[in-house]
């Protein structure tokens, strides 16, 4: 926050997003266009990309302290001291598409959950939303499930818990660095997005495969704001930024769904390449042991478990289109 | 100069001396772990913690290395002016500069131990008083009460998950013994002003 | 306050702190600290500490002390001086022959080493008293260590270029292949330099004697084999990164090990020389490292205050330039820049500024690479901030003067700008091997 507060001066934010610029600039840039744009002068906020301002680990204790005002991140990413780190970015086979994210925090009430466990650790949880599946795309060729033994891989820190028991070596790094080292031999690849982000961040072009099977159908990540900051918004503002914030997500949804059918129909700097069903029916059992190992570990992950169980079977039950078979 | 100047100074010396000529040999526990790492990839399986651990190392290498580098002089300067000055000139000069030094060290301190505090579950920004009511606790209650007193441990978010605040710790006490050497420093200069070699 | 009065102010404050002759970290994290309690607002406090946790996460950043350790073991058990008498004794008749040697030890030096203190060390413990002890010209000699060392960062491995990589998000490999003719190319022309120049002067570059020249032919070869250790020092270390069997950094700490070794086997990892390198290093990694920490702060506070923006829109504001205008421009400014500032203060406040913007001007940002590689050696060398400077100060004998120092360098680099401009104008010097290999 500026110290420096001239009368009738814009309400300045900064922002910083978990995502690095060529991604930012259709995952979060919308939304704070959306906002600058309408709020016709009285609020500014200013986007900053992966790493700029503060390295991601350290991004929720500077959301905290005021060094940055707003977040645009998933749990994960952000190393979120709150039992919801588990679940956002990628929680392993909870979701299909990009839509259940949503119908999960506005209709099964992961929101009232988020937007509590926030407020006990000091930030403003705003909103959720849904993003890409999390596929794998790698140097080295996978067709089954013994090729993932010892590819270290840029993945989320749960999904990369959740594969170490497949031989995967998840590695963590800043994100900004994730394409040069795969070309420094640090990495083999990324089980980290969907297709559409390998070609928009220049993955694509570093990596030679990628793999249809996904281990999540859909990110999950959050608009946060420090509280002080959003107390000190006028009503009117507030209406504003959340309104931004939908319009965002709505054009991110179109992109993911769009992008991700036409890389994988047309693009041609990946080569497709799937794990039997048979065999990936593995994976999913080792999903649903890995939920109850969650579940395990408070009351707060028991009942976001639950949640994601209770939707799964009336998706399940739903069929086609929201289920695959 | 004062008795207790000499003390110190002296003390700062053999202390950073110390711990420097310890912080000097972790180049081979960097160059171990590496190799460990090519090693174990090639004939084993790749390792989880070998890059993290190597970025530890190099942390420490360097923080606690930091004031047995300024004995040393290795600092560069820029010398324009300061190259041509005589040795009370830039005694004078770095008296006065090594305060914006101390600054700089003091907020970077600040940031360690803010930092740290969070790493040990402490969320509301008041680290001294949170490292106070740790320590008193600590005392009276023993180590289970003070346990109590943490939150969240916050934990590297990798497969290996090694917790973060050993490392953070490391850089207070680096950055608090740069703060040292850098008073003996100032000392020093003074003395030199004073026509004193301390 | 309006964004440019902020750059301008952190600029201004910063230049004036390193004028004080304090020591470089101190001023450049003074004013990032001074930056972020005065003008961030809340929170600001915390920004020069979460520099450290980004420097703790950059990890190209591990092979900076193994190539220093490296760098010191091969010059303190003066493994290379078989090396240098190789040269010596194959280019000892011509005139200025010794000086062009030294240019030939500095290209095999630049390709063990990723940083250019290693060649500095050699180039000013062997070199320098031989070729003043033969009647050479100490302010030449002077330039073509300085010179010749600086070919480290741009004869592959280089660390420079790995951190532009990670920058520029460009390939390492291409990058460092980038780097090969445009280096050779530039030793070519220090050569042809010194050899004009001796023509003309013969009294600065004299031959040797005859009796020294008489070295039978046996000796002769044998003294080529010298040549092998370079080699095989450089195969060890570069083959299984290329071949992808190890990464990066842990090619960096199989280079170390092999020099160690190669000293060890050479009997000549004296408890002396062990004290040595490893007091050096961490001495040296110490300086690299808390200038890095002070300017990521300074980077980030910066940054976040705005100042980044207002000089981008500058450049953009002028987008009716041409594009070549605008090159141009910010090579010359980096230059200006480079005389003040230190490369990796350079790299991690300037480069993230510039290199977007190259690659919105649509030029190709791996033979961006090489240039801003070629600036940075200008950097290194041109008062009154530079390392290669600095370190030619500490290890100098007493007869070169600050004067000689600040002298010798002009004709080099003078060169080195001609080699600039010959790599804008010809971007396939730089790009024809990689393309060759990759495409
Ligand atoms: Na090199
Ligand atoms: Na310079």
């Amino acid at each position: 926050a500026p110290a420096i507060v001239r009368a009738q001066a814009p309400i300045k934010w900064r922002m910083q997003t978990y995502a690095g610029a060529a991604l930012g600039a259709e995952v979060t840039k919308p939304a704070v266009d959306y906002i600058n744009a309408a709020a016709n002068g009285e609020m500014e906020i200013e986007l900053f990309y992966a790493d700029q301002i503060v390295p991601t680990g350290e991004l929720f204790q500077a959301l905290q302290r005021g060094t940055i005002d707003a977040v645009h991140s998933d749990d994960d990413s952000m190393a979120s001291p709150t039992p919801l780190q588990r679940f956002g970015g990628y929680f392993p086979l909870a979701t299909k598409h990009i839509l259940d994210v949503p119908v999960l925090f506005n209709q099964y009430g992961l929101a009232d959950i988020w937007r509590e466990e926030y407020e006990k650790v000091g930030v403003t949880w705003l909103s959720a939303a849904g993003q890409d599946p999390c596929n794998f795309n790698t140097t080295k060729e996978i067709t089954s499930l013994e090729d993932l033994d010892g590819l270290k891989l840029y993945t989320f820190p749960t999904a990369g818990r959740f594969l170490s028991q497949f031989g995967v070596v998840p590695v963590s790094i800043p994100y900004e660095d994730a394409e040069v080292a795969v070309q420094t031999g640090e990495l083999d690849g990324m089980a980290w997005s969907g297709i559409t982000e390998d070609y928009t961040v220049g993955w694509a072009d570093v990596t030679d495969y990628f793999l249809t099977n996904n281990i999540s159908g859909a990110w999950i990540g959050s608009h946060f704001v420090n509280p002080q900051r959003w107390a000190d918004l006028p009503e009117h503002l507030k209406q504003l930024v959340m309104a931004g914030i939908e319009a965002g997500h709505t054009y991110r949804d179109q992109w993911y769904w769009g992008g991700e059918a036409r890389l994988r129909a047309q693009g041609d700097k990946l080569k497709l390449r799937t794990i039997p069903q048979k065999e990936w029916k593995t994976v999913e059992d080792a999903a649903l042991t890995f939920w109850d190992e969650i579940a395990e570990e408070g009351e707060v992950h028991a009942k976001v478990v639950k949640i994601f169980r209770d939707y799964n079977e009336v998706i399940g039950n739903a069929g086609p289109p929201y289920t695959f078979e | 100069m004062p008795k207790i100047i000499r003390g110190f100074v002296r003390g700062v010396d053999a202390m950073n001396y110390f711990i420097g000529r310890f912080a000097m040999y972790l180049i081979f526990a960097l160059i171990g772990v590496l190799m460990w790492s090519s090693v174990s990839k090639t004939f084993f399986e790749p390792t989880l913690w070998t890059l993290e651990m190597a970025q530890f190392i190099m942390v420490a290498f360097y923080v606690l290395g930091g004031p047995y580098a300024v004995q040393m002089g290795s600092n560069v300067r820029m010398d324009l002016f300061y190259g041509t000055w005589s040795v009370r000139q830039k005694a004078w000069m770095d008296a006065f500069t090594v305060l914006f030094l101390m600054f700089y060290l003091g907020v970077l301190l600040y940031g360690a131990i803010g930092s740290t505090a969070y790493s040990l579950g402490h969320f509301t920004g008041e680290p001294f008083a949170f490292f106070w009511d740790l320590g008193v606790t600590l005392v009276t209650e023993g180590p289970a009460a003070a346990k109590d007193k943490m939150g969240f441990i916050e934990r590297s978010p990798t497969a290996w998950r090694p917790y973060i605040w050993p490392v953070k710790t490391i850089m207070i006490l680096g950055v608090t013994l740069m703060l040292l050497q850098v008073t003996a420093e100032f000392f020093r200069d003074i003395g030199r002003i004073r026509g004193v070699e301390l | 306050m309006p964004y440019e009065m902020i750059a301008i102010l952190m600029f201004s404050s910063m230049m004036l702190m390193l004028l004080t002759g304090q020591r470089v970290f101190g001023a450049i994290g003074f004013v990032a600290a001074a930056g972020g309690m005065l003008l961030w607002g809340t929170g600001g406090a915390d920004m020069p500490f979460s520099a450290a946790m980004k420097l703790m996460k950059w990890y190209p950043l591990l092979t900076l002390p193994m190539f220093i350790f490296m760098g010191y073991v091969l010059s303190e058990s003066r493994i290379a001086d078989d090396l240098y008498k190789m040269f010596h004794v194959w280019m000892g008749p011509v005139r200025g022959g010794l000086a062009i040697g030294t240019i030939g030890l500095m290209v095999l030096i630049s390709a063990m080493n990723g940083l250019s203190v290693a060649g500095m060390a050699i180039g000013a413990t062997i070199a320098l008293p031989e070729l003043l002890k033969r009647g050479y010209d100490k302010i030449m000699v002077t330039g073509v260590i300085q010179a010749g060392s600086s070919l480290g960062i741009l004869v592959p491995p280089s660390v420079v270029l790995v951190l532009y990589a990670m920058i520029a998000r460009q390939p390492v490999g291409q990058l460092w292949l980038a780097g090969v003719i445009p280096g050779l190319m530039m030793a070519v022309m220090f050569i042809i330099y010194i050899y004009v120049r001796c023509r003309m002067q013969p009294e600065l570059g004299p031959p040797l004697p005859p009796e020294e020249r008489n070295v039978s032919t046996r000796e002769k070869m044998r003294l080529l084999s010298a040549g092998l250790l370079p080699l095989i020092i450089f195969a060890v270390m570069m083959v299984p990164f290329v071949k992808g069997w190890t990464s990066l950094v842990e090619s960096s700490a199989i280079g170390a090990m092999a020099a160690f070794v190669a000293a060890v086997l050479k009997g000549r990892m004296t408890r002396e020389v062990f004290e040595n390198s490893v007091r050096n290093t961490l001495g040296i990694s110490c300086m690299f490292m808390w200038i890095i920490l002070a300017a990521l702060g300074f980077g980030a506070i910066f940054d976040g205050l705005g100042a980044v923006k207002a000089i981008s829109d500058l450049f953009t504001a002028q987008w009716g330039l041409d594009p070549w205008v605008i090159l141009i421009l910010m090579q010359l400014s980096f230059i200006v820049m480079g005389t003040f500032l230190d490369d990796t203060a350079m790299l991690v406040i300037v480069a993230p500024l510039y290199v977007p913007l190259v690659g919105d001007l649509g030029f190709d940002l791996v033979w961006y690479g090489v240039l801003y590689t070629i600036t940075c050696q200008i950097a290194y060398m041109t008062p009154p901030f530079g390392y290669n400077l600095f370190l030619m100060r500490a290890m100098a004998p007493p007869e070169i003067s600050i004067r000689d120092i600040y002298r010798s360098i002009i004709p080099f680099v003078a060169v080195m700008v001609a080699a600039l401009a010959a790599v804008m104008a010809f971007p396939q010097i730089a790009l024809w091997l990689p393309d060759l290999i990759y495409k």
